[in-house]
Order: structure tokens, then sequence, then C-alpha cells
């Protein structure tokens, strides 16, 4: 049986056989970052998804005039405002830094959702990994039973993308569930023997299609019976956390996220997406963000104490993502979707603090200089200590580099 | 290139004319003879009132709150055998020439074993029974694979399965921001029951006029509220293949599309009023009034919210950031419509009226399910084979706009003519391929991603079933094939509150009264929002049972999607935010669920369906037989038994060889 994993190792192995690399190296110069600052701070990561497209406006980009929502701006602990939507975050943005002048050209949710998780465009001939999958390949397995990536509050959608399945991140759809059926009936003897039992019945099967999926399938088995040996499991289950600290975060789905994001983490699991969902705000900016915004700023708020707290912000990068902004025309309702300006964040792992890179103009739609999202994920990347300049030979024998070929770290970030 | 296409042409009409012969020629007296039949059969959707009697606002409760009756099963096939095998062996020949052309030939024909478990999980969406199975092995009629293939077809689990496919491309939610979908749910079934053609499915969702509680088919337009840009762009790539997500924003970088192309079919939306107020607001309004809430408010007022109209005043212009120098930022966008091809715009279709603003949406639709649309006929075939084979003739199925660029163009082009001759009747369509050699040939495994385009469907390939799929199946394991007998129909949660639009706008007072009546009538609160009751049930009307924190339903007929964490979503089912978003992926959490979820209680209780009838063989050759018939539809080979034989003397029960059987491969994916 030839599992897929395998396979790709092979061809790719015959690709460097047949000079593809010399050629790669030829045709795109990236240079090393190594050695320049922020280089491999971050030993994990925990990359907030808000899902819908966050209107920069009226949460890290407050305007005045025409373009303003129904919120006004606030002071915070940094020299930077934010609206009054977010009071918690605006008490730790000393600790946190924003890039304002973010610009892409996709307003789509499925396609730009795509886009700000992998910094590449949707193709039908190949599915592009996450930052968590491109970190396991250069930098190895974070640690020896957990997996190397988990997502919260979605499930993983091809996070393997060209890696072998077992690379993509375990999924946590329910926090206050954690993982669930943990519980082995019969004892872990029966279980061995069970498995053994069905591996020999589908020897035939298994044999007759050779299928990379029905490899994965079983690939994920050996990681799942990893999983149940560990010690670390514990850091899946909320309820092993005290109290106070539950409350900090807020009894919400995205708060409890954030949560366990930092349990895995702490536990050592290296990359971690939290999603917030919601923020797909047409109609009313209003109504939806008094929903939504105490939750979310509870939730980033407590996740930057409680890592501060821990000692971990400054080896934890804390990524604050999302698909795009929110368009500056407001008339009292709703917003459209708008790419071309909106804002992200980083805080932790070598950032600076209090931070803002770029401006945008008076409204919110253009930015002074235009960051792309490969330029977000190359300086991710860089953080994570991943050899840019390295290209990865997928099994067709295509190149691919983290933040695609065009991405340039904003190494200004970085303290 | 012109002769070959020529000579498939004239191929082709010879067998167009031989499955349309006994049809009328002319189109629209078809569709009126259609139309006629259907109402003299009395198949018309019933709940589909777009005048509500009742006065507004002043309301006579009605006594007992029912669904309305279920829409008889279309248990017409319109074509004979003879003509299915025709066209049956037409593609087969076709799929022939291309393998041959390129050095390959068609697989094996399948065994009756694997063939009967494929059949059942692509027509009906489950597993058999080991009953099921035995009556299909043991049947020596050589036209008995054919003969299966039209019994599932008109089965009540092919309802569910084919809702389950459009669901996902669809989008389907049974809540969308606080507005009830069960009405559109209801409809879409009963359209799959009753065999309405695609054209009509389509034009009625575009088309559709009045709210979640008065028509099922609002429930297409309704469901992007406020997002007419994104509804179009979903509406081109599902229904045409049109890839035009970019032209959202900007010029498409790589086909043709300019942003302005798109505005003008955006237009043909701009005099539709897709209402988007928030029934919070009338809540707040009778808030505190006797003990009424805001939540009595908005189950109340929200169906009739929801609601479509046409303004007859086009009011789209193009957007204050447009870049372009073809039009003005705030311009009005007269309406356009996109062509493939330079001669697309001489094709009937392309003659609607774009004037009248009244009539935009019908021109709309006229022009996009026309039978001579460049597209339309394409899109739907190719996503059909798709779902019957693993793979699309063309992939993408999101791209269609170049139609040479498939692994098959010709065979593409046949099956759009097929489509077409068969007036957009998806199940015959269906029951063609379905009975194809090809279809029914051995499987092959999953191409490299980068080749999936370049397959030639020597057979099906081997898939992982569905999550749907899966969760069905894990029920016929344990309830057997009576888990298709029950049903569960929501509509009336929103039919029940059906009133006049405008009249919403009226005094507090009278929401407040209007409410009132509604709660003292027992149409709201009371009762756990999660729990069915009696009115919720369809079909057979029985309670279906309860496990955990689940109901024992088919996918179909539980909440769309389901909650986060349920098997469904652990397996797959999309979230329905992106269309054709379910997946087949394993992950850690689902293996878990493998191998140690609750319903191992249902399917490895000893006192459970399953395990009672494998104890009650009188041998355990016997319960070897039955455990293998229940989950691989097929005997164990000589030797499997003579293995499992050893084991179970030495002591593995049947239990653990159950538990064993649901954890390999041979389960989990479809041959």
């Amino acid at each position: 049986m030839i599992h897929r994993r395998h396979f790709i190792e092979r061809a790719a192995k015959a690709s460097f056989g047949l000079a593809v690399l010399p050629n790669v190296a030829r045709s795109y110069q990236i240079e090393s970052t190594k050695g320049l600052a922020g280089f491999g701070s971050a030993k994990r990561i925990i990359f907030i998804n808000v899902k819908g497209g966050m209107s920069h406006i009226d949460t890290f980009d407050p305007k005045k005039g025409k373009a303003k929502g129904p919120a006004d701006a606030i002071k915070t602990a940094a020299d930077f405002q934010v609206t009054e939507y977010l009071p918690e975050i605006a008490k730790v943005a000393d600790r946190i830094s924003l890039i304002r002048t973010m610009s892409a050209k996709i307003g789509v949710h499925g396609p730009a959702q795509y886009f700000m998780r992998t910094a590449f465009a949707e193709r039908n001939t190949i599915k592009h990994p996450n930052l968590g999958a491109w970190a396991q390949h250069y930098l190895g397995a974070s640690h020896d039973t957990l997996p190397s990536s988990a997502c919260i509050n979605e499930p993983p959608r091809y996070g393997n993308g060209f890696f072998a399945p077992t690379y993509s991140p375990i999924p946590i759809l329910e926090p206050s569930a954690g993982l669930e059926n943990l519980k082995i009936e019969g004892g872990a003897r029966r279980l061995k023997m069970k498995l053994e039992l069905a591996n020999t019945l589908s020897e035939r099967f298994v044999a007759k299609y050779q299928d990379s999926n029905v490899g994965a399938y079983r690939d994920f088995y050996d990681e799942t019976l990893r999983l149940l040996r560990s010690k670390d499991l514990e850091a899946f289950d909320l309820s092993n956390a005290d109290k106070a600290t539950r409350e900090l975060y807020g009894d919400s789905k995205f708060g409890q996220g954030c949560l366990l994001a930092k349990r895995l983490v702490e536990a050592g699991v290296r990359f971690v997406e939290v999603t917030s969902d919601g923020w797909d705000m047409h109609q009313d900016i209003k109504g939806d963000m008094d929903d939504i915004a105490p939750s979310f700023d509870r939730g980033y708020a407590a996740l930057i104490r409680d890592l501060e707290g821990s000692g971990l912000l400054d080896s934890t990068l804390v990524v604050l993502a999302t698909e795009f902004g929110r368009k500056p025309d407001y008339n009292g309702a709703g917003r459209g979707h708008f790419p071309l300006c909106f804002t992200v964040g980083l805080a932790g792992a070598g950032v600076k603090r209090g931070f803002v890179l770029g401006e945008s103009d008076e409204r919110g739609a253009t930015p002074d200089v235009p960051r792309t999202v490969e330029d977000f994920h190359a300086t991710i990347a860089h953080a994570a200590g991943i050899p840019r300049e390295k290209p990865f030979i997928t099994a067709t024998g295509r190149p691919f580099h983290v933040g695609g070929t065009k991405g340039k770290p904003m190494l200004e970030m970085f303290a | 290139m012109k002769s070959s296409t020529r000579l498939f042409v004239v191929c082709f009409a010879l067998i167009g004319i031989g499955l349309s012969q006994d049809l009328p020629a002319d189109e629209l007296s078809k569709k009126e003879i259609r139309q006629a039949r259907r109402k003299a059969k009395g198949r018309a959707t019933p709940e589909v009132v777009d005048k509500v009697e009742r006065p507004p606002l002043v309301l006579a409760p009605i006594a007992e709150v029912k669904n309305p009756a279920p829409v008889e099963r279309n248990r017409d096939l319109t074509l004979s055998l003879q003509q299915v095998m025709r066209g049956a062996a037409h593609i087969d020949h076709r799929l022939s020439t291309k393998l041959a052309a390129e050095g390959q030939k068609r697989n094996a024909p399948s065994s009756d074993e694997v063939f009967v478990r494929r059949i059942y999980l692509d027509t009906v969406g489950r597993i058999p029974t080991p009953d099921e199975v035995w009556s299909f092995l043991k049947d020596t009629d050589p036209h008995k694979r054919a003969a299966l293939i039209d019994g599932l077809l008109l089965s009540e689990g092919y309802v569910s399965h084919q809702f389950n496919w459009f669901a996902d491309m669809l989008r389907l939610k049974s809540t969308i921001k606080r507005a009830k979908y069960g009405l559109y749910q209801r409809w879409l079934k009963d359209g799959i029951r009753e065999n309405r053609p695609w054209d009509e499915t389509v034009r009625d969702m575009l088309t559709a006029d009045g709210s979640t509680a008065t028509n099922g088919a609002t429930g297409y337009l309704l469901r992007d509220t406020g997002m007419p840009l994104d509804s179009l762009s979903n509406t081109l790539t599902v229904f045409l293949g049109a890839n035009v997500s970019c032209a959202q924003c900007h010029d498409h970088p790589f086909a043709d599309w300019s942003q302005r192309e798109f505005y003008e079919m955006a237009s043909f939306f701009g005099a539709t009023d897709v209402s988007h107020r928030d029934p919070r607001k009338v809540g707040n309004r009778i808030k505190g009034h006797a003990d009424l809430s805001k939540q009595d408010g908005a189950t109340i007022f929200s169906p009739s919210m929801h609601r479509i109209k046409d303004t007859g005043e086009n009011t789209l212009t193009y957007p204050k950031d447009y870049a372009y120098d073809d039009a003005k930022p705030g311009e009005k966008v007269e309406p356009s419509l996109i062509s493939w091809g330079h001669r697309d715009r001489q094709l009937p279709p392309y003659r609607v009226d774009l004037n009248n603003p009244h009539k935009l949406r019908e021109s709309f639709a006229t022009w996009m399910t026309h039978r001579d649309n460049p597209r339309f006929a394409a899109n739907i075939a190719n996503r059909l084979w798709k779902q019957m084979f693993g793979i699309a003739v063309h992939e993408p199925i999101y791209d269609l706009d170049d139609l040479n660029k498939g692994s098959n163009p010709v065979l593409l082009a046949d099956l759009t003519r097929l489509m077409v001759d068969l007036e957009f009747d998806l199940r015959e369509f269906q029951r063609i391929i379905f009975n194809t050699k090809a279809y029914q040939a051995e499987a092959n495994p999953t191409p490299a991603i980068g080749e999936i385009g370049e397959y030639l469907f020597a057979g099906p390939v081997l898939r992982r079933m569905t999550a749907e799929q899966a969760w069905d199946s894990v029920l016929v394991l344990a309830l057997g094939s009576d888990i298709d007998e029950f049903q569960v129909d929501k509509s009336h949660q929103t039919t029940r509150f059906a009133m006049d639009f405008d009249a919403i706008q009226s005094s507090n007072v009278a929401l407040q009264d209007t409410a009132l009546a509604f709660k003292k009538a027992g149409y709201v609160g009371g009762g756990s929002k999660k729990r069915l009751v009696e009115r919720d049930l369809a079909g057979s009307g029985r309670m279906p049972h309860q496990f955990g924190r689940s109901y024992l339903l088919r996918a179909s007929e539980l909440p769309q999607p389901e909650r986060d964490a349920h098997f469904l979503r652990m397996f797959g089912q999309s979230s329905r935010e992106i269309a054709n978003d379910g997946s087949r992926e394993g992950s850690i959490p689902q293996t878990l669920m493998l191998m140690n979820g609750e319903f191992k209680e249902l399917l490895m209780d000893p006192e459970g369906q399953l395990m009672e009838a494998v104890h009650a063989m009188d041998s355990t050759e016997g319960s070897l037989e039955k455990l293998y018939l229940c989950f691989f539809s097929r005997l164990p080979t000589v030797d499997e038994k003579n293995l499992l034989q050893a084991e179970i003397k030495r002591n593995l029960t049947f239990e653990e060889l159950a538990w064993t059987l649901f954890n390999t491969p041979e389960f989990l994916f479809v041959q």
C-alpha cells in the first residue's frame, strides 16, 4: 500500500533528481531573513480568523465624517484609537500592533477566506496549505503525541493543502465540549486486537484500489492512537481550567475558543486557528456589532492578558486576520464587502507593542502603502522561523513558497 | 474539427429522435401539457398562496395547525427501457472511443455485490439492508439492474438523497438571521417528489414572489437577503458554471468577464425588493405589552417580513469606487446579458425584454433556463455526472467558461443535448447514466488532484461516503430501511403566520393585538425548541427515535446544517456558507467518533436490532454472513470465514467484530 505522504516524498525526491530545484532557484530570488529582527521569535501561533469580513472602520481603524459608523472612537493604552465597541482591547492595546493598510482584490467570502488562510488564490489543480502545515513541514512536528495544528470553531477545510492529510489541523467545533469520544470501550488491548483485525480484513480492499484517500484514513487511525496515549490530552478539556479563567474569556464560543487555543499552544500544539463567525454585516452594523463585538472584545483581550500572565506572550504570535474590510459608505444600515483596504493585527513574539503600520485615507478606502496578504503570510512565516527561500516541490513538480514568491515580510513590525 | 463536430451532431440527432419520439414537438405546448397533467393529478404545490385571504391584523387563529397534504410521488417514468438502453449505449460508445484513443479501456463490470451497494448509495443515499441485498443477488432476471435502478429512483429514499445534493449546492439552511426556511425545504422536496423539471425549478426560484410564509421558492433569493451581488455571483456559478466571482469587484483576471458585465447582469434584480427589515425592531415594538416578548414578535412577524416583490423601478447604480472608464460611478446600470461566444447573441434565449422593469427577473429567468442557453443544460448535466461518477466531465464544475477544456468535450456536448431532449427531467437523465456500462464498471482510485481534469471514466472513482450517506447508512444498520419513512416538515412554523407585508408597518397597538391573538391561540412560546412536536411530522407521521441529543432521522430531515459537533458535521457536511462545500476528508475527531462514538451503543448493543439479528442466526457462519451483508453488502469469502471462525473460537465477540467491520475502509468507501 502506498500512503500519500510516501508518494509525495518519493515524487519530491524524483523531482530533485530531475534538477527541478536549480531551475526554481534561478527563477525566484527570495532572500533569507534569517538573523533579522523577529526571525524565529514565534514558537507558537494563534491565528484568529474573523470570518465574514470585519469592518475596519467600526473596529480598529475608526474614521470621522461620512465613513464613520455608529460607534465613536475611544483612546487606548497605545497611541492609536479603536471604536467604543472594543473597550477591553483598548486596555491591552499597548501590547498589540496593527496593519491598517492591507489591500486585496477578492471580495467574495469563500475565495477571500481561502486567500487569507493560505495566501494563494483558490485553484482547481491544487489545494494550498495553511501556515500550520507549512510550519510543520519546515520545522517538524511540535509535539510527539499531540497534533501540530488545531482549528477551533471551524472544520479543517483542506488545511494540509498539498502536504500529507495528517498535517490537517485537528478540528474542535465546540470548544466547551473539547475533544469527544476519548473513552475506549474494552480497554487498550482489545482495541489493538480489533484494529489489527481490521487491517487484516482490509488487506484485499486496500491492495485492490491503492487509493490515496484510503491511505489517509489509515494514517488518521495511527495519529488518533498516538493522541489517545498522550499525557497532554487534558489540554483539550476546558473543564480542567479554573472558573475565574473561564470567566475572564467570557461565556461565548469565541471566548472559550481563545482559552482552548491558549491551553493547546501551552501544551505544545504549534499552530491554532480560532474562528469568530458572524461579521458579514450587510444590513445592520449597529445591531450586529452589539451582538458580536462584546464577546470578541472580551475573548481577544483575555487571550493577550492570559498569555502575558503565563509568560508566553513573548514567544507566542497572536495573529488577527479577516478576509476583507467593509465599505466606507455608511447610511445607517450595513456595509458591503471591501477588500481594497482593511486592518489586521499582530501581537507578541518579538512584535513591536502599540505600533501601527501604515495609514488609510480619511474614508478608510485607500491605504498609503498597500500591504498584501502574501506580505502578511511572509511576515508570519518569518516570525515562525520558516526558511521562505526554500521551496516545497509538490508531487507534480510545482515549487511553492510560504506567502508565494511575491510576499515580503513586514520587518518594521518587529522590535 | 468541423466535420467531426457535424458527425457527432448527426449521430446524436438520431439518438435524440429516438428519445423524444413520443413527446409532442412544440416546446411551449409541451410545458402546457405538463402543467395541465400535473394539475389534473393534483400535484400542484399546495402551499404556494400569494394572497392571504385573512384581512391584515384581524386574525382568526386556525384551530389546528396542519402541514399541507404531501404531494403524491410521481411514479411515471417517461422513457421506455429500450430508449434508456439506447441512450446509455450511446454514452458508453462516446466514452469507449475516447478511452481507446488514449490507449485505455473500460474497467471490467462490477460484481452484483459491489453494484447493489453502489446503486443504493448513489440513488437513495444509504447502504442496502441484508434483505435488499439478498433479494437482488438471488434475482435471475437479466435486466435486474435496470429494474432495481427504476425502483430506487421512484422511492422516497431518492427524495432524501437528492435533497441533500441540492442542499449542498444551494447552501440551504433551516434558519438564517432569525428567518425560518421550512417552506423552502418543503418546496424543494416536493419538487423532487413530483419530479419537477430542472428548468422549471430554477425559473420558479428566480422569479418567486411572496414571503417565507407563502411561497417556498422565495427561499433561494431570500437566502442572500441584502447581498444581491453575492447572490448573483452564486446564481451564475451554480446554474451556469460561470466563473464570475472576481468580476464582482474588478475585471476578471483570466476570463472575459468585466466588472461592467457583472453589474449589467445584477441589474436584472435591480427592480426587485428582497426585503431586509429586521424583525427584532418589530419585536421591540410589541415587547412589554401583556406578556409579549421581543422574541414573540420576531417569531410572528419575521415570516412575512422576508419577502420578495418587484417594485417596477430599477435602482442599481455603479459603485462609488468603480474603477474602469466604461461606466461612471453612481450611473444607472442598464441590464444586459452575458455571452460566451460571439454567436451566442443570435440564439433564441437572448430575445428577451430588457426594458420593462416589471419583467426583468422574468427575462433573466427565461434566458437562463432556456434550452438554448449556452451553459444551462451543460452545467446541470456536468454536475449530475459528478454526483454519479465522483468526477465531472468538465472540472471544476464552477468554471464552464471554456467548454473545450474538459476531459471529453464531445461527451459533455452529448450530455447537454440529452438533458435538453429530456426537457430537464433529472431523474430520467440519471436513469440513463446509471444504466451505462461505464457507471456499472469497477471503480478506480481517485486520480492525483492535478490529473482530475483528465480522467476518462473507465469506471466511477472510489469515494468516501458523503457525510449524509455515512449517517444515513449508520441509521440503516441500527434501524433498517424503516428510516426512509420518518419525515419532518416544519413549514407550518412560517405558513401559520402569513400576513400582509405592508400591514406590519401599522400602529404598535395593531401589532400587539395581532401578536397577542397568536399567543393566545398557542402559536408561540411553550415547548422546547429542540424537540419535535406532532405537527412537525410528515410522511408516515411517526415520531422518530431519540438518541442522546439527536433524533434518529435521515440527514435530509434534520436541521440544515446540523449543529457543529454532530456526526454529520464531523464527517464533512457543509456549513452551507459556500456552494458545494461538503468534504470527504478524514480527521482525528472523526476517527475517534468511529472508534468510540456514542452510536456504538446503537450498533454494538447486544440487544439492539442489528446484534439481535446477528445472534438470532443458528450458526457462527450464519452470523458472520449476516454481519458482512449488513456492513459490506456481500458474503464473507472462504478465507475471511476461516479466519473469523478461528478468532471467534479464541474470544472475539460478534459485537467486537461489528466494531471492526465498521472501522474498515470497505464500510466507509463507495466502490
